[in-house]
């Protein structure tokens, strides 16, 4: 465990530094903002437009992190051989992806608090009314980011840090598509088809589980236990790609 | 061979007695083969290859480019799984992270994170090695005074040169006193200062009971500071063994330079074996191969009032012992 904590400490310093990190940072403040004028323009209500506009640019900018941040990680320790000064001490691989990965999370879940902040603050200043479902919309917003960093962690244990970032990227839209292979698999008059697309649907994480945006901007009920449900599921789906990512980095060689 | 070196053999023999491992490093039928290109073609880097490296002893580990030399040690600390064979570390198999304990490790290319200052990395290091947070402050600074790096504590790595880098290296491998050193190419990229330097800290760290196994190319190297060589080529072993033993094979004879313009004396060294080289004026030189015993041939001369002006060991060269090995010539 105290191996793990170095590590994270280690990744969490590297990854804070990272320049990349301030330009999305930038990039995500500005896009909040400037949904205030969307807000007007738009034949919507300007809280739904916020609401709505400020919750996707946040699902955006997670994925942003993850895939520039996160996916090189692994990536470039093998590349510039750092991995090599941590993985010849005792430290076990299990103990390395996971450092990274708490590392990681710690720096992205920071990030993602300062841009729910700027986000509430907005719309706060602005008197647009908030419910308690805005809150448990940004929580599920940060499970799905781990989802995604995990993905990210999982993808460069074993390829290259182009194709990682594309995988990642292809991870998120087909987790938010995974719906409609769901009901191609119900639609498929091939059995053969439909087996696949069914195997596809339970392999694939249906990210729209995280994603409540259409009932937090229209005030919809939202069931009860959904958040719970949807928050285990993200956990476990995360450890699972975790438990997966360690068991092809100890085959790796260096 | 240096006194040191001496007590530490006797102190081999002690571990022997006391039934403790006497290798640190165990090798048996080490093979490694790679997958390359599109196709996945098998490419054998190390192929059954078997040796042992003594405790506290300082091992070279010779061979050219391609030998296999760092996918040996990569396997040794972990880098790399074996396709075929065993290794162990203090009689841990490597396949196990616990086979780390005590072990430090230094690569050819400094590799430390550039976000980090020289004190930093040591910290980081120190700590995946387990060590108390009351001790790494003093650990720290008595590494960087070993490595004369002390005025560099606040220095971001990156921009260090790679001779100080190198020795930030060496640094973080003197972390926590480490039992077994294993360095791949240590010396790559020192300037003449730097190598002397590492080389005496080589010869301290043996003197302390610490077991060195390090790559090289420079053969001046073994020579100095070396007791045991292992040499590999094409991915085999050439030559495993201690560097006296095998200067001993390089032995090509005795050059005896006498004043004697008798021709008989001539014939008689002759008929003992021996061959008259460079003669000039009364004076020439016999070459005593090493199959004859030099000692009579000297006492020979003795015996008909000839005394030696000079007499020379003649041997092949480090280089040509180490290289011939490599391509098999000794074997």
């Amino acid at each position: 465990m105290k191996a793990v904590y170095t590590i994270a400490c280690n990744t969490f310093k590297e990854t804070i530094r990272n320049k990349i990190l301030y330009n999305i940072l930038l990039v995500a403040g500005v896009a909040l903002i400037l949904s205030v004028s969307f807000g007007d323009l738009s034949v919507f209500s300007r809280a739904q437009v916020m609401t709505d506009f400020g919750l996707a640019t946040m699902s955006l900018t997670g994925l942003l992190l993850a895939v520039f941040i996160g996916v090189g990680m692994l990536g470039v320790e093998i590349s510039t051989k750092t991995i090599y000064g941590v993985i010849t001490k005792p430290v076990t691989r299990e103990a390395f992806i996971l450092g990274k990965f708490f590392g990681l999370l710690a720096t992205l879940l920071l990030n993602f608090v300062l841009i729910a902040l700027v986000f509430f603050i907005t719309i706060h200043t602005l008197g647009v009314p908030q419910n308690a479902s805005v809150f448990n919309a940004v929580l599920l917003l940060m499970v799905e980011m781990v989802v995604i960093v995990a993905a990210a962690i999982l993808f460069s244990s074993f390829t290259t840090p182009t194709l990682a970032a594309v995988f990642t990227i292809g991870f998120y839209i087909a987790g938010h598509l995974n719906d409609l292979v769901n009901i191609g698999a119900q639609q498929q008059q091939s059995i053969i088809w439909s087996t696949v697309l069914k195997v596809l649907f339970y392999i694939v994480p249906n990210l729209e589980n995280f994603n409540i945006r259409t009932a937090v901007v229209y005030n919809l009920p939202i069931p009860a236990g959904f958040i719970a449900g949807a928050v285990l599921y993200g956990i476990l789906y995360a450890a699972i790609l975790l438990v997966l990512s360690i068991v092809l980095f100890s085959r790796k060689d260096l | 061979m240096n006194k040191p070196v001496q007590i530490i053999y006797n102190r081999v023999a002690l571990l022997n007695v006391t039934g403790i491992a006497m290798y640190s490093i165990e090798i048996e039928h080490l093979s490694k083969t790679y997958r390359k290109g599109f196709w996945g073609i098998k490419v054998a880097a190390v192929v059954d290859i078997s040796f042992s490296v003594k405790k506290n002893a300082v091992t070279g580990f010779v061979g050219p480019n391609g030998a296999g030399k760092t996918t040996t040690i990569k396997t040794i600390t972990g880098l790399v799984k074996p396709s075929k064979g065993n290794v162990k570390v203090n009689g841990v198999d490597v396949s196990s992270h616990t086979a780390r304990r005590g072990v430090a490790y230094l690569s050819e290319q400094p590799c430390f994170y550039g976000h980090l200052t020289v004190a930093e990395s040591l910290e980081f290091a120190a700590k995946l090695l387990g060590m108390k947070a009351g001790v790494i402050k003093n650990e720290i600074h008595r590494v960087l005074d070993i490595v004369e790096l002390s005025h560099k504590a606040k220095s971001k790595v990156k921009e260090m040169s790679k001779g100080m880098q190198q020795r930030l290296n060496m640094a973080q491998a003197l972390l926590g006193n480490p039992g077994l050193m294993i360095l791949d190419e240590p010396m790559s990229g020192m300037d003449p200062p730097g190598r002397r330097l590492f080389r005496n800290i080589f010869k301290e760290m043996a003197a302390k009971g610490t077991t060195v196994f390090f790559s090289t190319h420079v053969l001046e190297d073994i020579e100095s500071v070396c007791d045991e060589v292992v040499v590999l080529s094409k991915g085999r072993l050439a030559y495993s063994g201690s560097v006296s033993d095998l200067l001993a094979k390089g032995h090509i004879g005795t050059e005896i330079e006498i004043v004697s313009s008798e021709n008989s004396i001539k014939d008689i060294l002759v008929q003992h074996g021996c061959s008259i080289e460079s003669e000039t004026g009364s004076s020439c030189t016999v070459v005593v191969p090493s199959a004859v015993n030099a000692a009579e041939i000297l006492k020979l001369l003795g015996e008909k009032n000839i005394y030696p002006s000079q007499v020379v060991n003649r041997s092949s060269s480090m280089e040509d012992l180490l290289y011939g090995k490599s391509r098999g010539e000794h074997e």
